[in-house]
């Protein structure tokens, strides 16, 4: 094997291990922008009209949280099917942390709930704590996980869906949905076409001889 | 500096693969046999001749866990396997460069 031949090869294997190995393909990204444009898009439609705000309807709401669930099961599908056969160190840290993360949800919206019990305020601040405050939060989380494994892309992501929901925050009530929802899809289909373009390349296929 | 100062253990086609697949994932983790085989498409035998001369050399590790068709094989890349492996890529960089 001539050395040139070899250097192309070894760079070809670790850019297919690397593509094969990582959860996010481009199509999750796309499943997430379509679940972000429709979800938030349903609700917005259906909170836009009203003086005052009240809150989205229950129909809206199953709409928006059983996309949300397509979204969570497609991540859930797409990490399974990438790092299946790899087991160890990264992968126990890896699921500690998704149920940290899914621990910290859930104490958050019983957090939630238990405000909006009390009723001191209006429905929107409410609403608004709930969605922007959350993606707030889960980014703030996000970015500093990232930062720890250095990985810059994924804090530039995480900063830029925080930046979204301030922006929705400051949108109001019905603008949030909006704002959020075009927003998260823009953002989500920018990074599955980066994710693309850096999946790039030519694949090998190895004879079944092997050597 | 020519192609002989290449590791010949590892310059060949399909080991070069198996270091380079392993070399990807992080210290501590390892790589299922079968997904092993079904990401660099070779035969079983043929893998199981070449993982052999790899963990003779001390490159790689294997573990077994369970027994009968439950059984899992899995491979790691040992500290020495990714330094042989640097080497290597290091090596192959110089001889490209002097062309």
């Amino acid at each position: 094997m001539a050395p040139r031949e070899a250097a192309r090869l070894l760079a070809q294997t670790q850019a297919d291990a690397r593509r094969s190995l990582d959860f996010r393909a481009p199509w999750v990204s796309l499943v997430a922008a379509v679940v972000a444009l429709a979800g938030f898009g349903i609700v917005w439609l259906n909170v836009r009209n009203q003086h005052p705000f009240t809150g989205p309807s229950p129909a809206s709401l199953v709409f928006f949280y059983g996309l949300i669930a397509l979204r969570i099961a497609s991540v859930i599908y797409a990490y399974a099917r990438a790092r299946a056969g790899i087991s160890g160190h990264s992968v126990k840290v890896q699921r500690n942390e998704a149920a940290a993360m899914g621990a910290a949800l859930v104490v958050w919206y019983v957090v939630l709930i238990a405000i909006a019990g009390s009723a001191h305020r209006s429905a929107g601040f409410y609403w608004s704590l709930g969605l922007n405050g959350t993606l707030i939060a889960l980014a703030a989380i996000w970015a500093g996980r990232s930062a720890i494994h250095k990985n810059w892309q994924d804090v530039a992501l995480a900063v830029a869906v925080a930046l979204i929901a301030a922006v929705g925050a400051i949108a109001g009530p019905r603008g949030m949905w909006l704002v959020n929802g075009a927003g998260l899809c823009v953002l989500l289909l920018t990074t599955g076409a980066i994710g693309k373009w850096q999946r790039r390349g030519p694949r090998i296929h190895t004879a079944r001889t092997g050597a | 500096m020519t192609a002989e100062a290449l590791d010949p253990l590892i310059h060949v086609p399909a080991r070069l693969q198996i270091m380079a697949t392993l070399a990807t994932l992080p210290d501590g983790d390892e790589l299922s046999f079968k997904r092993l085989q079904d990401m660099l498409e070779l035969t079983a035998g043929n893998l199981i001749t070449h993982l052999r001369k790899l963990e003779e050399a001390g490159y790689l590790e294997t573990s077994k866990t369970g027994s009968g068709p439950a059984s899992r094989t899995s491979v790691a890349l040992t500290r020495d396997g990714r330094h042989a492996l640097d080497t290597y890529a290091t090596t192959l960089r110089g001889l490209l460069n002097g062309v």
